[in-house]
């Protein structure tokens, strides 16, 4: 009687996923590699080895997860432990910088979610690493990765002071978009779309390789933030809803 | 830290720019702003001064000073320009400091035969444009220092002390654990032996939590003849772990936490005694200072060819020599290795590492100068991590048998690892499959299939799964028809699906919170009907409420064409009644009827 579909429609992938792949085509053209790290980490990792001592604030119990029996360890609340895991490996392997890679995956921090604001996000780390690497080079490469993926739109960078201990100097990224395609209400509005700076030389110690020799930039910029950006979503928890009346839009 | 821009005139002999332009020369060169106001004829603004800076820009003298440098105006009263004179000893206090690590300096100054009372209108003004609250002249005073220098400063009132032999004994210890403390806030706080107390030696008695809060009996009153006048440094993460102990952060933790130089002790007590002085009369008796084991100056060499290789710049010897002049950082020049050597002043703690001195540089030029360079090419390939790689394979593999992909949270009601400290309870577990929360999944979209247009609701998740003391990647799968399934993702290789689609959404657009109502409609037509138009019929008949409508069946017999849709009513502001969707399916019906259509 009905005209069965004879094909089952192909279902919907979430746009997190798609994000995630639209910025592992456009940086692995940049020569990035993709690499990934666990979510419960440790201490070192997480906040050590990131030149983030003891005593620092970011540690504190309201800021980070803990886990029951399993002291020295925490939720990862950002992507970076992946850049000194990484850096680590190709050292034991005996492979120097350069080193290029983004990570993506999800971070935590312990807070109150609302419309902006979740416990659980996604972020894209990048890292670039070796004998020349400047700021101007991660200026360029920020450029040139907005640029493909906001598709047809001018796009400007700007670098503002910020402090962050795993980077130094440490600088805030706005992005701009001009022209045309753009979405109203992105257009000709600077940004804030993430933290960024050169690796600080006790970060490469950590990891193994010599700064004296070596130098690099580092980024992490918010994947949910993109996304809501890119596409004009209004609450963030719906990345987490599992509700195909929003995984189904992409 | 609110800052006042009459405040901030103050050091400088020329008006300063307005509001906005502070704003701006700090957003781009120090500090984001949080925001401005408008305070009479002041503005105050909001400067989120970074961690790294709270040593020295936690004060109106070090955003003056940041400005300085940006803005090029020379700083012309410097309040940590000269050093301070304290060379007048008493005999009226003695300090005994009993663990200079979280003490490193201790000064108290006495002044006798005072006159508390209200402060003048000019010093009401400043505190109140930055949201203090005056008190009276001396307490006043310590604060004005305070929010000037970054010193945090207490006045006790000599007289509520003991006195033995006409000597005053302050005594700076750790807490005894259960030991009490009557604050200034008319709290009583219960210290403990990681506690820094500040100590009446002769009664045994707390009068302060070191670097926190005062205690109310020894606090500055109406009465108050004599004071002594506490200016010290103590260890930050020592401060930190006290006031988060006692909940009760502080101006004065909040600054002492972020680990001051202890030479400001000395600015602050020379400043502060001098206002009182000025305010409240009375007569200085001098000064006691311990200060064991004074901290060394420190110098930090910077290559210029250094600077530029870290920021990408061309940037001259004579250019950078400018930005140390406008910070106000003393140089030598050694022009064999083209090297600069910086004498740090004692209050930029920040400033350790050639790098600190790299982006001291960049700021004060600008970041604009930082031009857009394309990395070089390197023969490496990218490859991916073998579980995004497999992750990638078996998500394509699923979404072409119709799965639709979803993320679930990782926090869970039940599994074999408990978070310890999750803010505000609730699924405080990490989850040991992806399956329940699949399942929860698949139950809130049941209800909306036909909204959706979903003959079936199949759902996969990809993510992390905590079992048996490890993490590992799961894949899951659940469907109507075919249940669930959960297994671990094998990582096979590092190489990915080529052609991996992208989703092809433009913008997304929100849906309705409020229920829908389903109804159908299916008509006989004649042999050439355009179905287009028929669904444009319905839509200008069904009016308004029409979420959306779909052709959901099709066939023909005998040279007719049975067209079948389904509307979906649905509305952004309110829940719909059965009515309303009958009235609108009513109007469709008629409408069709009256074009010859048969109704089926």
């Amino acid at each position: 009687m009905a005209k069965e579909a004879a094909l089952t429609p192909r279902g919907h992938l979430h746009p997190i996923t798609s994000l995630v792949r639209e910025a592992r085509g456009i940086f692995s053209k940049l020569g990035f590699s993709l690499a990934e790290g666990p979510l419960l980490e440790s201490e070192w990792y997480n906040f050590d080895a990131l030149n983030v001592p003891k005593d620092h604030p970011a540690r504190d119990m309201q800021d980070t997860f803990f886990i029951q029996d399993a002291p020295g360890y925490v939720l990862r609340t950002h992507t970076s432990p992946v850049q000194i895991r990484y850096m680590e490996e190709q050292m034991k392997k005996d492979i120097p910088p350069p080193y290029r890679i983004i990570v993506p995956g999800r971070a935590f921090r312990n807070e109150a979610t609302d419309m902006t604001h979740e416990a659980e996000f996604f972020q894209l780390e990048g890292l670039a690493v070796g004998e020349d690497v400047t700021l101007a080079h991660l200026k360029g490469t920020l450029e040139q990765f907005f640029k493909e993926l906001f598709k047809g739109a001018e796009v400007e960078v700007r670098f503002r002071p910020s402090f962050f201990p795993f980077v130094e100097p440490g600088v805030e990224v706005d992005m701009r978009l001009v022209g045309s395609d753009v979405p109203e209400k992105l257009k000709n509005k600077w940004i804030e779309m993430m933290g960024a700076g050169m690796v600080h030389p006790q970060v490469l110690k950590n990891a193994g390789v010599d700064p004296e020799k070596y130098q690099g930039f580092a980024f992490g910029m918010g994947l949910d933030r993109l996304a809501m950006l890119r596409w004009g979503i209004d609450d963030v928890r719906l990345m987490h809803s599992g509700d195909l009346r929003f995984i189904n839009q992409f | 830290m609110l800052v006042s821009r009459l405040w901030l005139n103050k050091f400088f002999d020329t008006e300063l720019p307005p509001a906005d332009k502070l704003a701006e020369a700090l957003t781009f060169h120090a500090f984001e702003i949080d925001g401005i106001e408008k305070a009479g004829d002041d503005d105050i603004l909001d400067v989120k001064v970074t961690p790294n800076r709270g040593h020295d820009c936690l004060s109106h003298r070090g955003i003056a000073k940041e400005l300085s440098a940006i803005l090029k105006l020379p700083l012309a009263h410097d309040p940590l320009g000269q050093r301070p004179d304290l060379s007048q000893a008493t005999h009226d206090v003695k300090v005994l400091v009993d663990d200079e690590a979280l003490c490193p300096r201790y000064i108290a100054g006495v002044i006798k035969g005072i006159k508390v009372g209200p402060s003048p209108q000019w010093l009401k003004t400043r505190l109140e444009a930055v949201g203090q609250r005056s008190i009276n002249n001396v307490v006043d005073a310590t604060n004005f220092v305070m929010l000037n220098l970054g010193q945090p400063l207490h006045a006790f009132d000599a007289k509520e002390l003991m006195s033995r032999d006409q000597v005053h004994v302050i005594s700076v210890r750790r807490a005894r654990p259960g030991e009490r403390l009557q604050a200034l806030d008319q709290k009583e706080y219960v210290l403990t032996d990681s506690m820094l107390a500040i100590v009446d030696a002769n009664a045994d008695a707390p009068i302060g939590v070191a670097g926190v809060k005062g205690g109310l009996p020894a606090g500055v009153t109406e009465a108050t003849v004599d004071i002594i006048i506490e200016s010290a440094n103590f260890n930050g993460p020592s401060v930190r772990k006290t006031a988060q102990g006692l909940k009760l952060r502080t101006d004065a933790s909040a600054r002492f936490e972020q680990g001051l130089h202890p030479s400001l002790a000395g600015y602050g007590m020379r400043a502060a005694t001098d206002m009182i002085l000025e305010l409240a009369g009375g007569e200085l008796r001098g000064f006691v200072d311990v200060y064991p084991a004074p901290q060394q100056e420190t110098k930090v060499s910077i290559p210029v060819d250094q600077i530029n290789t870290v920021l990408g710049t061309q940037l001259t010897e004579a250019e950078v020599a400018n930005v140390f002049k406008r910070l106000g950082l003393m140089f030598d020049f050694v022009s064999r290795t083209g090297t600069y050597e910086v004498q740090i002043p004692f209050e930029r703690l920040d400033l350790t590492i050639a790098e600190d001195l790299v982006e001291e540089v960049g700021r004060i030029v600008g970041y604009d100068q930082v031009p857009a360079a394309a990395l070089p090419h390197v023969d490496k390939e990218s490859e991916v991590a073998a579980n995004f790689a497999a992750a990638e394979a078996a998500r394509e593999e699923l979404a072409v048998k119709g799965y639709s992909e979803v993320y679930t949270s990782v926090f869970a009601g039940t599994g074999q690892r408990q978070v310890l400290n999750k803010v505000g309870g609730g699924k405080s577990y990490l989850r040991a499959n992806l399956i329940d929360g699949l399942t929860e999944a698949l139950e809130r979209n049941l209800p909306n299939k036909d909204l959706l247009g979903l003959k079936e609701v199949k759902l996969f998740e990809i993510g992390t799964i905590w079992k048996d003391d490890k993490e590992e990647i799961a894949v899951a799968t659940i469907s109507e028809k075919e249940g669930f399934k959960e297994w671990t993702l094998e990582p096979k290789d590092n190489v990915l699906p080529t052609n991996l689609p992208l989703s092809g959404a433009v913008r997304y657009r929100t849906f309705s919170r409020y229920p829908y109502i389903v109804r159908d409609i299916a008509m006989w037509t004649p042999a050439g009907t355009d179905e287009q138009e028929v669904l444009e019929t319905i839509k200008k008949e069904a009016g308004e409420l029409v979420h959306k409508m779909w052709l959901f069946d099709r066939f023909e017999k005998e040279g007719k064409v049975s067209l079948a849709f389904r509307l979906i009513f649905q509305s952004f502001e309110r829940t719909l009644t059965e009515v309303e969707a009958n009235e609108a399916m009513e109007k469709v019906t008629s409408k069709f009827k009256s074009l010859g259509f048969e109704i089926r």
